[in-house]
């Protein structure tokens, strides 16, 4: 089912949350099995927003769409005792729990990360949560919006006359899953010279910091003396959107060179003979003073130009630029088309969708986007693969447990 | 149990969970070549270094790095520019524990050395577009031919030789753009902004750390190496993968909401005491909502028929947030947090990058370090997202300066002798640390050790303006003498263009 299969073998069961769940994914479509824990009635992650009404009348969780793709799902009602027993032997024979303990508590599903490692000595625990098992916030609650706080970023961006703004979209949960895995990838490559796993311990606060050197404490270091908050959002030009006749485009002029070739397209279609003076040139923090003046002078070339039909002329150009697309233009993208980034999966009950493609490629083939299971579709598969009678599964779900 | 007020202490290093020194990092024995420009590539090395990995910089000086080109901002414009590559924080981010060649590729010889080099790797590590590679000759083809199970990780900004966009040329926030995130940042009523971090580039650099580490099990399992491809572009329309099933499911593009998120009420960013200080909350469910109804001066929100279901307090959003605004604006961001928290409410300053160095949480959980640097004696370097509870990251070095290592890896690793690297260097093929006599200090030493507690060295001269004014004096005085220094080396030329960010 996955192409790539670089971890074809390694068992994972997924006890997380929405913020985790792409970790469970991407560990999926690198070949590894991944079975997703569900209570009876349907887990958590089944109702996450955002959601959407289907053919059937339902009503499924978008995120989940996204993000169980590829895994197996298996009811257990951890409360009961037989549940519990249950869950232990799923764990006895894993490789991986993928973990995300709301109160920082190092435990799931009843059972502590220190009674599964002693089950299991091989067992690697990775857990995301919003400040990490230690530390003294460890046990303060998070959310996407909270990390994108923590993190350190938010000052820098939106306007100046409002609330800082974070980023829609989940991407402080994502950045969360992508070291999870990568912390999970290490601890297993650990196990093979030690023979024993640990405990992966991800902060989403300490992911948004991976993600953000352009905010992090690089910036201050280049100072004299501590500065003090401005309500400016802007730190260099031409850094930023500007319009053009269908949207905008953004514009990263960076090198000195890159903003040379844009002040002479500028001179060029518009006339403008103050944009090449000496004074504008060099690196973007040598525009600063005069923001206001070269943002206008840029736009009066943009504003020529549909977005994508810029963005190709700025490349030719040598101008690190790009259209600011929405999720529909990216349809449109010719790049996409052509690399095969889209794959259309049929999934039951939702009908036909298109994902984008798994990222990783290995030796020219990556992996393919599985099915969303439905609500305990493998538990039967999962339980015989434990050595479950036929007899002993049917006691178990009559009980309720499965 | 509650959890503690806000601030806290450092945490007890004693405590049950606290990381103790492994004895095995995970990457031991392996070696690295990065080849890399700006975040993607040089990240991605970075996360192997920490973990073990002895990680080679390939870098030009005809060439450098971005991060190199920029510098710190108090070195003067004209000082030797040799020395001002080794100076931008930011390389402390990117670059930490790494070793520096400098070589230049460009010359058949230093391709030569390259090659040497390639055959006693493990991994090949770079992010330039795809147009540059075969110019290179740093295709797959070309380095698996010098070494047969080679892991080549290969991150370019747009992907392969099918895309129309293969030379395009860009940095992680056009990446954001064309992808659909910048889409996401902004209030419905005005046109989205940009978010103003690489996130594509990132997120790239921990999946494609990711998927060499599982190349390298592989490895180890079949003794086949790999080839991997990594599309930047295509890494972070994975990472909006939820919204693009938004429209694929229910029709509609999604749009940039301000601070709200479908599902959650309140959930936005509150003004609080002092200038420019805002407290972020997100209220998750019914049961945090109740919550928040018990936090001192909020209780009055439960009696409050407007608020008293999910849909109805979706409804009178605008009226609630006026509400709450009214009662963060007359606390602290910290005493706001601090007692949202108490009553178990996700909430939380909107830190900027002074709170982060000042914050207890993250020096208990080791965040930041000051470790050795050429150029400065001590720097101050980040620690890693991935904490693990037996194996400690490696963290033993600063950003290399610009070749550096050049010699000890040329002898070491590539088997040269003393005179044929002395040759190599006065031909101009490889590069050593150039001025090694100078030595520099960070202008926040006067400030910084008053917020961390991190062993940071005694301050000798006086901030920036002096130090700006004697690496001035030293330009005049070698202006006057001998012509050694900047004058020997050309600033890039005009058509050194950055493959990627």
């Amino acid at each position: 089912m996955n192409g790539a299969g670089h971890l074809r073998g390694l068992k994972v069961v997924d006890v997380s949350d929405a913020a985790l769940a792409y970790g469970g994914r991407m560990l999926a479509e690198l070949g590894a099995d991944v079975v997703l824990i569900e209570p009876p009635e349907g887990g958590r992650a089944r109702r996450v927003p955002p959601l959407a009404s289907v053919a059937s009348g339902e009503t499924v969780s978008i995120h989940f769409a996204f993000a169980a793709a590829g895994k197996r799902s298996m009811t257990l009602d951890a409360s009961s005792a037989e549940g519990g027993e249950l869950f232990r032997r799923l764990v006895s024979a894993a490789d991986v729990v993928l973990a995300a303990p709301a109160d920082g508590e190092p435990s799931v599903l009843g059972a502590s990360f220190a009674e599964l490692q002693e089950l299991n000595p091989r067992l690697v625990v990775t857990a995301l949560t919003p400040f990490g098992l230690r530390g003294p916030n460890r046990r303060w609650r998070g959310s996407d919006l909270v990390g994108w706080a923590a993190g350190g970023v938010l000052p820098s961006v939106g306007d100046r006359d409002r609330a800082p703004l974070a980023p829609g979209g989940g991407l402080a949960d994502m950045t969360g899953a992508t070291n999870a895995v990568m912390g999970t990838m290490l601890a297993l490559r650990t196990r093979r010279r030690t023979g024993r796993g640990q405990i992966v311990d991800i902060s989403r606060q300490e992911a948004v910091i991976s993600v953000a050197l352009e905010a992090g404490p690089h910036i201050i270091m280049e100072t004299a003396a501590p500065q003090t908050r401005t309500g400016k959002r802007r730190r260099t030009v031409p850094i930023g959107h500007y319009r053009t006749k269908d949207g905008a485009v953004t514009i990263v002029a960076y090198m000195p060179w890159q903003w040379q070739a844009l002040a002479e397209w500028i001179q060029e279609e518009t006339g403008n003979e103050s944009v090449t003076l000496e004074v504008f040139a060099g690196t973007p923090v040598a525009r600063l003073p005069y923001a206001d003046a070269v943002d206008l002078w840029i736009e009066e070339l943009t504003t020529r130009y549909g977005k994508q039909e810029f963005f190709e002329e700025a490349q030719r150009r040598g101008i690190p630029a790009s259209p600011v697309n929405s999720i529909a233009d990216l349809y449109e993208d010719p790049h996409l088309a052509a690399t095969e980034a889209w794959q259309t999966v049929e999934q039951p009950g939702l009908g036909a969708l298109r994902y984008p493609r798994p990222p990783i490629r290995f030796d020219g083939e990556s992996g393919t986007v599985g099915l969303v299971p439905t609500l305990g579709e493998h538990t039967e598969a999962v339980l015989a693969e434990l050595g479950a009678s036929s007899g002993e599964i049917a006691a178990l779900r009559s009980a309720g447990v499965v | 149990m509650t959890p503690g007020p806000y601030p806290a202490d450092r945490a007890d290093p004693g405590e049950p969970g606290a990381p103790t020194a492994g004895r095995f990092l995970p990457l031991d024995g392996i070696r690295v070549i990065e080849f890399g420009y700006g975040i993607a590539a040089p990240v991605a090395a970075r996360n192997l270094g920490q973990f073990g990995a002895e990680v080679i910089r390939v870098e030009s000086r005809r060439k450098p790095d971005s991060l190199r080109v920029g510098g710190a901002g108090w070195v003067p414009q004209g000082y030797d520019p040799r020395v001002r590559y080794d100076t931008m924080p930011a390389l402390n981010f990117s670059c930490a524990g790494k070793k520096s060649l400098g070589l230049e590729i460009d010359a058949e010889e230093g391709y030569q050395v390259l090659a040497r080099l390639v055959a006693c790797t493990d991994v090949f590590i770079t992010n330039m577009s795809a147009d540059v590679l075969p110019r290179l000759r740093l295709r797959y083809e070309d380095l698996v031919a010098l070494k047969p199970d080679l892991v080549y990780l290969s991150m370019p900004p747009f992907g392969d030789d099918r895309s129309p966009y293969r030379a395009y040329r860009t940095w992680g926030q056009n990446l954001s753009a064309i992808a659909g995130i910048d889409r996401m940042v902004g209030w419905p009523d005005r046109d989205p902004v940009q978010l103003g971090i690489a996130y594509p580039d990132y997120i790239s650099a921990q999946a494609g750390a990711t998927a060499v580490l599982a190349a390298l099990d592989h490895r180890d399992e079949t003794g086949e190496g790999s080839r991997i491809e990594l599309s930047q572009y295509e890494m972070a329309l994975a990472a909006i993968g939820p919204s693009i099933l938004e429209l694929e499911l229910r029709g509609t593009v999604p749009a940039a909401r301000g601070n709200r998120f479908e599902g959650w009420v309140p959930h936005g960013i509150y003004p609080s005491r002092g200038p420019d200080r805002w407290v972020a909350i997100s209220v998750e469910d019914d049961e945090m909502w109740c919550a928040l109804c018990t936090v001192p001066g909020l209780e009055h929100l439960s009696d409050d028929t407007r608020f008293d279901s999910f849909d109805r307090r979706t409804r009178h959003h605008d009226e609630l947030d006026e509400l709450l605004c009214s009662w963060t604006s007359v606390r602290t961001d910290r005493e706001a947090a601090a007692e949202l928290q108490l009553a178990g409410v996700a909430a939380f300053p909107v830190f900027d990058s002074y709170d982060l160095l000042a914050d207890p949480h993250l020096a208990a959980r080791d965040q930041f370090r000051v470790l050795p640097h050429a150029r400065f004696g001590l720097d101050l370097t980040f620690g890693q997202a991935v904490v693990m509870s037996e194996t400690e990251a490696r963290y033993e070095r600063a950003a290399p300066a610009l070749g550096e290592h050049s010699r000890e890896i040329l002898r070491d690793v590539g088997g040269l002798g003393d005179d044929e690297i002395d040759r190599l260097v006065l031909a101009g093929v490889v590069n050593e640390m150039a001025r090694p006599d100078v030595h520099l200090e960070r202008p926040f030493l006067h400030w910084i050790p008053t917020v961390m507690r991190l062993p940071w060295p005694a301050s000798h001269f006086d901030p920036a303006a002096e130090l700006m004014h004697r690496l001035e004096d030293e330009m005049a005085e070698e202006a006057e003498g001998e012509a050694r220094g900047a004058a020997d080396v050309a600033p890039p030329a005009a058509d050194d263009r950055p493959a990627t960010s």
